[in-house]
């Protein structure tokens, strides 16, 4: 039989952040380590089998991750080191010409850190494969008989089912599958085994002015345009719109299950 | 500036109007159902260009629609699942930088979310790129103007590259529904004091006909799953009723619920921020009006005894 | 196709020592061990070292000089303690003795304000460098003993979790699972359990500096008495490098009675007005809480068995009583202790309780032992009620009198000022004439 080979893209990241509420500086804890995700990607390149491959570019606290993988038992782990702010496509580039002949690439869904959720597709697009991402189950039994089911979540609630051919690039959300717990043997010579190097070239990096997050100013609709100037001024200050006035009410469990259900029907919400 | 948005079935991706408003009203609607979706873009979009065609496929696409985006500066996507997958392909298949997923999109300037929403980066890019916009964070102004001229595109679909085979879809309920889309929302705070709460939380919810949220506070604790997180760092919301059961109304939550048009909320502290922006506002305590509520609604299974005695781990 | 990593075998059994547990105990006698030649492998619980000792304290790291010379260049503090300051209140007034010293402020320094996180990670870096095996996310269940009883490793909760060594060395914290389940505590009492809580509260650097009095990496560290209520404990309050703790200390027994919870404490510290002024406008950062071995030499259990050694805050080697929280420099001191021990017992085939004598002596001969041994009645001192409630009652009332201008009333001397508050408050000279002997004893 000949043997697959199945990829796993593990991005070593910080696990609780902490943000500067003014500056927007991140105070990083220094321990980092997989997310959930890329954690979930790992069992699910472990299941689908063949000779797994675990690639991560960044720093050399990367090496962390990949000796994770290894304990889990991945055959081979590759250091790609490479600038930790290099672009998506960057990263993309730098990994994918080492994961040319797999036949599956497994990755999160969103890295904590930057979270868009474009370095899998960036994988694919290099690679001129098929891209299935964001998938929310994954009928592992099926691997290796044909097209993989998946299902695939969209907005508005909706999942999307998907027949995945080999070879693809899928992501995949945290939780989906539970990882497995790595043997105390396997710990041990996980931390003797080689973890392979490579150098790449970031390009341009795309360096930006951080601030903490502030919302921005939404659109609201404007007032109509028909009716007069100070019409439209009353309707935009709200100055004699007439509101219920808010009710506070105090009381034990039943009276409040009471105000509850007589506001909710009184404003339409329950029949 | 033009945005790309991916359709199915005639519905707009979550944050689609939003991205044509962005993108100055052009836009290109890709997938089934474009005419149908165009009809919803009336009074934000000014000029449409439609390309009917099946299914979902990224990879297709992209090369496909080179062409038609060669000569705009700026490509811009809906941040939803399509979008976000798409956009990344489109910036390989026109060798341009990606920005995603953005706040605010400008031609010379774009702001990018970080950390999952913990900050901000604002970048000032010096050649065409392609960017994405976060569903809910810009609003749209709807008018009930006449829809815009659709203007069909009639493009090949290369059939090289591969993209999965689309065999079905499941169709949203209350349970699943993003929350961003929920029109009723039940959210849990810490003042419930345990996940066994949340979970009766999300059946209340359900039960309500609507979808249950949570604060950072409970996601962080593990009772409810990141996704149902409301707020900065979460999800922005924008139901129409919002109850929040022993939230306090944290700035950082408050700002990505939306403008309900009713808000109740239940806590045991009457002057917390939450209760202050309430139309009723319930002051007892959260748990045992869960358990009421429960009872009245006829949900059977069996509810947590003790809401004393259990108490949430802190520190 | 290549192999995925297999254990090899034997390999899980190639230790002469486990150290279960990687705070400050923990990396000393595994950096100790692993310098004197031994294989060691560390067990933490946590993904890292530290991970979950998120609260920072002072720390009094000269007994490092002996492990890590010059350590002050490299371990990660927060600031140095120049000034110190010992608080007596009560609800409405404070009497602080603020003392503060230019020689604590260069090498070798004396205490320092650290983040265990980064202190417990920088300490286990040295043990690793030294040559120990650091394997985190694992969790020690149980002990593995021969027939003879002798224990002989550690169970985990991985599979295939069983490690086999020489000699374990327990440095599993308070409450020490691994000390209890080899039987070397006699009687546990949740009366000798204390608890530590603290907020962190983000303030920016030049306002640390400004409100404090501080420049540099210079710290202030108050201890305060007669902030608690009637709950019998301590506050304190230090300095970070942007940031400031305040916390208490309070026996787990009263507060559950009292039915309070330790936030309220930390609460009405906040809320004193001696140091309020300190904290407006600061953002709470982080909110932790934890018990510690109210300890003292009475509560310590068995520190050796046959094949295993017992270090730390898991032998009750923390002080921690109203103003005390030492336990960082006694873990050093005693981890180093057990490491230095192993190495000898190792080496001389012997690690019953007889070849592991060594570690008593080494502690007597230190400052672990004789310190406890001396300091072994400050917590009843400092938890009985007239430190806790009347003293600093006492010594308020009696400087606000004496500075109290009370013209055209004669001034009255501090005798008879002292005299008629001692009275006023129920006091008997006899209970101050013992308490004072005691604490002469106890501190002098
Ligand atoms: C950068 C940043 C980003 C953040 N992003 C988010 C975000 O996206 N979403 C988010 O939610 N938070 C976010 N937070 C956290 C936010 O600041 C608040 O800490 C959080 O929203 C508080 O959650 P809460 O209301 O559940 O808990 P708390 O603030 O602890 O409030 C609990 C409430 O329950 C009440 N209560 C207690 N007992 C009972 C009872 N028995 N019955 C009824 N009521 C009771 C209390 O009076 C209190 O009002 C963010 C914070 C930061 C710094
Ligand atoms: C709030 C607070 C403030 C304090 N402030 C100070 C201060 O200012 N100055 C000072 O000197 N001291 C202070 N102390 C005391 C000090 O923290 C302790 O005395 C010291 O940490 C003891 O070190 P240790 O190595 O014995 O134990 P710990 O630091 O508790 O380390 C125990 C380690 O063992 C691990 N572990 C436990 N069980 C297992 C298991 N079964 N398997 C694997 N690993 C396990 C834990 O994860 C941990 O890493 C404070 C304590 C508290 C709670
Ligand atoms: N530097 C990296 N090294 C390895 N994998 C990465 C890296 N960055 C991203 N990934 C993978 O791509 C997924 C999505 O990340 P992102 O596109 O950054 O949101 C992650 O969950 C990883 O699986």
């Amino acid at each position: 039989m000949v043997s697959v080979r199945t990829g796993v893209l593990l991005k070593r990241v910080d696990l609780r952040p902490v943000t500067d509420p003014l500056s927007g500086e991140v105070r990083g804890d220094p321990h980092g380590g997989m997310s959930a995700a890329d954690r979930c990607a790992l069992e699910l390149a472990l299941r689908t089998g063949g000779e797994v491959t675990a690639v991560s570019a960044g720093t050399d606290a990367a090496r962390d991750v990949l000796r994770e993988a290894l304990a889990a038992g991945a055959h081979r782990a590759i250091w790609v080191e490479l600038d930790p702010d290099a672009s998506s496509a960057a990263v993309a580039a730098a990994v994918a010409p080492l994961l040319a002949d797999c036949a599956f690439v497994w990755a999160g869904d969103y890295s904590l850190d930057r979270g868009s959720g474009s370095v899998p597709a960036f994988v694919a697009a290099e690679l001129d494969v098929a891209q299935a991402l964001g998938l929310s189950a994954v009928e592992t039994e099926a691997a290796g008989v044909g097209p993989l089911p998946v299902r695939r979540r969209l907005d508005g609630g909706r999942q999307e089912l998907l027949e995945v051919a080999a070879p693809a690039v899928l992501s995949v959300e945290a939780g989906l599958v539970p990882p497995r717990r790595p043997g105390l043997g396997a710990v041990l010579a996980a931390q003797q085994a080689p973890i392979e190097h490579r150098i790449a070239a970031a390009g341009p990096i795309p360096r930006g002015k951080s601030a903490a997050y502030r919302p921005r100013a939404r659109v609201l609709a404007g007032p109509d345009v028909r009716q007069s100037a100070r019409e439209r001024l009353v309707q935009m200050s709200g100055a004699l719109t007439v509101h219920d006035p808010p009710r506070v009410v105090h009381g034990e469990a039943a009276e409040a299950a009471d105000e509850l259900f007589a506001f909710l029907r009184s404003r339409g919400y329950l029949s | 500036m033009i945005a790309v948005v991916p359709v199915r079935s005639g519905t707009l991706p979550l944050g689609g109007a939003e991205a044509v408003a962005e993108a100055g009203g052009r836009a290109v609607l890709v997938g089934s159902g474009v005419a149908e979706a165009a009809a919803q873009l009336a009074g934000i979009a000014t000029a449409v260009q439609g390309w009917e065609t099946a299914g979902f496929q990224p990879a297709a696409w992209s090369a496909a629609l080179t062409g038609v985006l060669h000569d705009h500066d700026v490509v811009l996507l809906p941040a939803s699942p399509d979008g976000r997958d798409l956009a990344p392909r489109l910036a390989a298949s026109l060798g341009r930088a990606l920005y995603a997923p953005a706040m605010q999109v400008q031609t010379d300037r774009v702001t990018v979310i970080r950390g999952g929403g913990l900050r901000t980066e604002v970048h000032h890019p010096t050649a065409a790129y392609v960017a994405t916009l976060q569903p809910g964070v810009r609003g749209v102004e709807v008018a009930a103007t006449p829809g815009p001229e659709l203007d069909l595109l009639d493009l090949d679909v290369p059939d090289t590259p591969a993209d999965p085979r689309g065999t079905g879809l499941l169709d949203a309920d209350p349970a699943t529904v993003d929350l961003a889309d929920a029109r009723r929302i039940v959210a849990a705070g810490a003042g419930l004091g345990g996940e066994q709460w949340v979970e009766l939380t999300e059946r209340v919810a359900l039960a309500l006909g609507a979808s249950y949220g949570a604060t950072r506070v409970v996601t962080d604790a593990g009772w409810a799953p990141l996704r149902r997180q409301i707020g900065t760092t979460g999800v922005v919301v924008s139901p129409e009723l919002y109850i929040a059961l022993g939230i306090s109304g944290a700035v950082q939550h408050v700002s990505g619920i939306g403008q309900p048009d009713t808000v109740v909320a239940v806590n045991t502290d009457a002057s917390c921020p939450m209760m202050t922006m309430a139309d009723l506002a319930l002051v007892t305590d959260a748990p045992a009006l869960l358990r009421e509520l429960a009872d009245r609604l006829g949900l059977s299974a069996p509810v947590p005894a003790d809401a004393a005695a259990v108490e949430a781990p802190r520190g | 196709m290549a192999d995925a990593v297999r254990p090899a075998p034997g390999a899980a059994e190639g230790f002469d020592v486990v150290v279960v547990g990687a705070g400050p105990a923990g990396s000393a006698a595994a950096l100790t061990a692993a310098r004197g030649g031994l294989r060691v492998c560390l067990l933490v619980r946590g993904p890292y070292p530290g991970a979950k000792n998120m609260y920072g304290g002072v720390v009094y790291p000269r007994v490092l000089d002996g492990l890590i010379p010059q350590w002050w260049e490299q371990m990660p503090i927060q600031r140095w303690i120049t000034r110190r300051a010992t608080m007596l209140a009560t609800p409405s007034q404070a009497l602080t003795i603020d003392y503060r010293t230019e020689a604590w402020g260069r090498p070798p320094y004396n205490g320092a304000t650290a983040l265990r996180s980064e202190l417990d990670g920088w300490l286990a870096q040295h043990a690793v460098a030294a040559g120990a095996t650091l394997v985190t996310s694992t969790t020690v269940t149980g002990l593995l003993r021969d027939v003879s009883g002798r224990i002989t490793g550690v169970r985990t909760d991985r599979p295939d979790g069983e490690l086999r060594a020489a000699l374990v060395i327990a440095c599993d914290g308070v409450n020490s699972f691994l000390a209890k389940e080899a039987g070397l505590y006699a009687d546990f009492s949740a009366d000798n359990i204390t608890l530590g809580a603290k907020e962190v509260l983000a303030l920016p650097r030049e306002q640390v500096e400004a409100r404090f009095g501080l420049s540099g990496r210079d710290g202030l560290d108050i201890e305060m008495v007669g902030v608690t209520g009637r709950i019998p404990g301590g506050g304190f309050l230090y300095t970070n490098l942007d940031s400031v703790a305040v916390g208490v200390v309070v026996s787990v027994r009263a507060l559950a009675e009292a039915r309070m919870r330790p936030e309220e404490l930390i609460a009405g510290v906040k809320a004193h007005p001696a140091i309020a002024p300190y904290l407006r406008g600061a953002v709470l950062r982080e909110y932790s809480a934890h018990t510690i071995p109210e300890g003292g030499y009475d509560t310590m259990p068995g520190l050796s068995t046959d094949g295993m050694l017992v270090a730390g805050d898991a032998a009750a080697m923390c002080l921690a009583a109203g103003i005390w929280l030492e336990g960082v420099n006694f873990a050093l001191g005693a981890g180093a202790a057990a490491g230095e021990t192993a190495v000898e017992a190792v080496a001389a085939g012997d690690t019953t309780a007889r070849g592991l004598a060594g570690y008593r002596r080494r502690l007597d001969a230190g400052f672990v032992l004789p310190d406890h041994r001396k300091l072994r009645r400050a917590p009843h001192l400092v938890l009985s009620d007239r430190v806790q409630n009347a003293y600093p009652q006492l010594a308020c009332d009696l400087v606000e009198e004496m500075f109290t201008v009370t013209n055209p009333e004669p001034k009255k001397g501090a005798v008879r000022l002292l005299r008629a508050g001692i009275k006023r408050r129920g006091l008997r000279w006899r209970e101050l004439a013992r308490d004072g002997i005691s604490g002469l004893r106890t501190y002098g």
